[in-house]
């Protein structure tokens, strides 16, 4: 804490006692309000931001922290969490424990550690839960369909009807008796993207909440961003859902605390063809890429879930999509339908925040999305 | 559909003979990797935890999913009767005494890198391994990794030619210090932080360079001879008392040196290991490696000729030296042999107690890497130039 040295006081005045008194007082007056905002200053906490790429996207981390170094430590602890994750559950990376996964399963039952074969009874339990919607064996119809390290292009039948042959999550068998995975085809491969960011985001909500951290904003390549409290003075982080296609025009902006938010879009990879859009979602189904969705924005309480449910709620749609989110407490979703020329959205149980806030400032507080959420 | 039917908690499909109990002491953050690496082995359960911070023993059985039975002594951890092998990741000073109380109590040892302390340590435990007939294994885990391996290859197969250094650094740019929950607790902050004070560790050069030291020594093939080391606590003044700034130069009998140098102030560079031959060099990292061919030198019959009809042009020295920029060759590993560095060590260790065998990085290569970086440390204390004949008693 620092005081601010009445300067004003010693400037020379041409003569009057007045003056000298009134620059005095003045002086006394500035250096009492500049020590007030320093005790504050020091009392309260500084907002800091750190980016690093991992799982093939840009992890961005905003937290509050006495200072520097503790933001420091604390970046540190979060970021060697996502990094070590990513090195469990990357399909890119061959060093990683899903590659293993992935080159022996179809020839062996392979032993795996608790915490991949939680993860991956987690992902089949949500296939089970959607009806298929999500599925993380779609990696070979995503390679069909040029999504794998690629923009996409329209794949050969025969291409496609092989991939086809090797998707399927009821095809993997997980064993939890001997902690094993085991595929039933050959060429079936497991693909996490659409639930390894939302895992690392609750891994390190856990790891920063344990360290103290009591308000900041996880965001994992702003596909799924977790609210830890909210900042000072704040009733909760804004979270703004862009127009499909226009990240500077909000269609919507909620009040996030302690809840997690998921968007899916077909904007991130996509191509067009006789004037349709082939978007990297996969319905699993058809082996086609979902047609008639642009976005859905899923929170639920979790990051997991809201990552794994707002791709199966892409799928879905909002009907069937619905009836899943009604199984999971907390949940709420908000969906943009048709094509860019002639959208249509709907909401469900959704806390935007300007349309509550309009309606009565009072409602501010329970327009937070993980108050809000639920029955 | 389940493959074979069984209800979780049941008799595991691996026959009890070929189970094998891990106790671990030590459940920071190193040993918790390491136990997720072994429980990915089949047949390998962790059935005890011991440490002397409560909160481990939480995240330790969230990591095996069971109530595995915890202990806050090592002692009594070793006194347990199911256990059939020991997994050490405790703090640096702390290694001797549990390696060999463990060797002594009959158990095979999965112990952290690095070996030892100080060079008597690492002789003892060299002895203790010996004595009790049992295995020990070193956590090196880039001594595993299938690109340092296929480098390896090519080195001694002679595709670098002679290979004359190794460059290596490992630059970071953080305080390499963990949060404490109550920074006014010292104790905690010394338990916690103990890379940072030279009671508990060997700095820098044991828990970033002992790595690249155990591929030096590999590529030399064995110790070096003399070491000359430099060091300092120069920005990060906040209580440590191991250097945040190392540099060791380490020589090799017959010819070749490695260089080390481990910085807290840049990241530019990362960590990389660049090896020098006289026909190619390798350029390994923590996840690859990149083998280059010396750049040719030209030769030209034409230009050989026209100097005698037309002379040369004299004038101004122009060319400069600069790095070769052009692509390298990435470093291929073949199929079957890609992997985890990490589990492979941790496979190699379960393999050669399962069989009975000598694992790769057994004690005489930790022993090669401990006693290097004892002295290296030693070096960077009393500065000037230590030969290694002086202070160890060189391996047969």
């Amino acid at each position: 804490m620092s005081w601010a040295r009445p300067g004003i006081a010693i400037l020379p005045s041409p003569d009057a006692s007045a003056f000298r008194r009134f620059a005095w007082c003045a002086a006394l007056v500035l250096a009492a309000l500049a020590g007030l905002t320093a005790l504050c200053k020091a009392g309260s906490e500084q907002l800091f931001a750190q980016s690093r790429q991992a799982m093939g996207t840009t992890f961005t981390i905003y937290l509050y922290a006495a200072n520097e170094e503790q933001a420091s430590e604390y970046f540190e602890a979060a970021f060697e969490e996502i990094e070590r994750l990513d090195e469990a559950l990357s399909n890119y990376r061959t060093s990683s424990e899903l590659s293993r996964i992935n080159r022996l399963a179809a020839n062996e039952a392979v032993t795996t550690d608790p915490e991949v074969f939680e993860l991956l009874q987690r992902s089949l339990d949500y296939s089970r839960r959607s009806g298929g919607a999500f599925d993380i064996t779609v990696g070979p119809l995503m390679r069909a369909w040029g999504f794998f390290r690629g923009k996409g292009r329209y794949p050969a039948a025969q291409e496609l009807a092989k991939a086809r042959v090797s998707v399927g999550w009821q095809r993997v068998v997980l064993d939890p008796a001997t902690r094993t995975v085991h595929f039933l085809v050959p060429g079936l491969e497991l693909d996490l993207g659409g639930i390894g960011k939302g895992y690392a985001v609750d891994r390190v909500v856990v790891l920063l909440r344990e360290m103290g951290v009591k308000s900041a904003l996880i965001d994992a390549g702003s596909s799924t961003i977790y609210a830890i409290g909210a900042p000072p003075g704040k009733p909760g982080w804004n979270v703004r859902v862009p127009q499909p296609g226009n990240r500077l025009q909000a269609i919507s902006t909620v009040l996030l605390r302690d809840a997690s938010l998921s968007t899916s879009g077909n904007y991130e990879k996509y191509f067009r063809l006789d004037g349709r859009i082939y978007c990297h979602i996969m319905n699993p189904q058809t082996g086609e890429p979902v047609q008639g969705m642009l976005q859905t924005t899923v929170i639920t309480p979790g990051a997991t879930d809201s990552d794994a449910l707002s791709t199966a709620v892409f799928v879905m749609g909002p009907l069937a999509g619905k009836r899943l989110l009604q199984s999971i407490a907390g949940a709420s979703a908000f969906w943009v339908l048709g094509n860019p020329e002639a959208r249509r959205t709907v909401a469900w149980r959704w806390p935007d925040r300007d349309r509550r806030t309009s309606r009565a400032s009072r409602a501010m507080n329970s327009s937070v999305a993980q108050r809000n959420a639920g029955p | 559909m389940s493959v074979s039917i069984s209800r979780p908690g049941e008799t595991r499909a691996v026959p009890p003979s070929d189970q094998i109990n891990l106790g671990v002491i030590g459940v920071g953050s190193r040993g918790k990797e390491v136990m997720r690496m072994m429980l990915r082995i089949p047949g390998v359960r962790v059935q005890g935890l011991c440490d002397v911070y409560e909160p481990r023993f939480a995240e330790g059985r969230k990591i095996t999913n069971e109530e595995t039975p915890i202990y806050r002594d090592y002692r009594q951890l070793l006194d347990a009767r199911d256990l059939d092998a020991i997994v050490i990741a405790t703090p640096l000073s702390l290694h001797a005494d549990h390696v060999i109380a463990s060797l002594e109590s009959g158990r095979h040892v999965y112990g952290e890198k690095t070996m030892a302390l100080t060079v008597q340590e690492c002789d003892r435990i060299v002895e203790a391994v010996k004595r009790a007939g049992k295995r020990y294994q070193i956590g090196l885990q880039y001594h595993y990794a299938p690109w340092y391996r296929e480098a390896l290859q090519r080195i001694r197969a002679g595709k670098l030619g002679r290979v004359m250094q190794v460059y290596s650094y490992w630059h970071r740019n953080n305080s390499w210090r963990r949060s404490v929950s109550d920074p006014k607790d010292l104790k905690l902050e010394r338990l916690i932080n103990w890379r940072l004070y030279r009671a508990y560790s060997g700095g820098l050069l044991a828990e970033l360079g002992s790595h690249h030291i155990d591929f030096a020594n590999q590529v030399f093939g064995g110790i070096p001879e003399s070491v000359i080391g430099t060091g300092g606590i120069d920005y990060w003044k906040d209580g440590r008392e191991v250097p945040d700034n190392v540099q060791a130069v380490y020589r090799y009998p017959g010819g070749g040196t490695h260089f080390f140098s481990a910085v807290t102030t840049s990241r530019l560079d990362g960590s990389q290991l660049r090896v020098y031959g006289t026909t190619g060099s390798v350029v390994l990292t923590q996840i690859d490696g990149i083998f280059y061919e010396e750049p040719a030198t030209e030769q030209s019959a034409a230009l050989a000729e026209t100097v005698l009809e037309h002379g040369v042009i004299t004038g101004a020295s122009y060319q400069a030296e600069l790095p070769y920029r052009g692509l390298g060759h990435p470093i291929e590993v073949p199929e079957g042999k890609e992997g985890n560095a990490n589990y492979a060590c941790c496979a190699s260790f379960i393999e050669s107690v399962r069989q009975n065998k000598r694992p790769e990085a057994d004690e005489r290569v930790a022993w090669a890497e401990g006693v290097a970086v004892a002295l290296g440390n030693k070096a960077i204390d009393q500065g000037g130039r230590l030969l290694f004949a002086e202070h160890v008693k060189m391996p047969a």
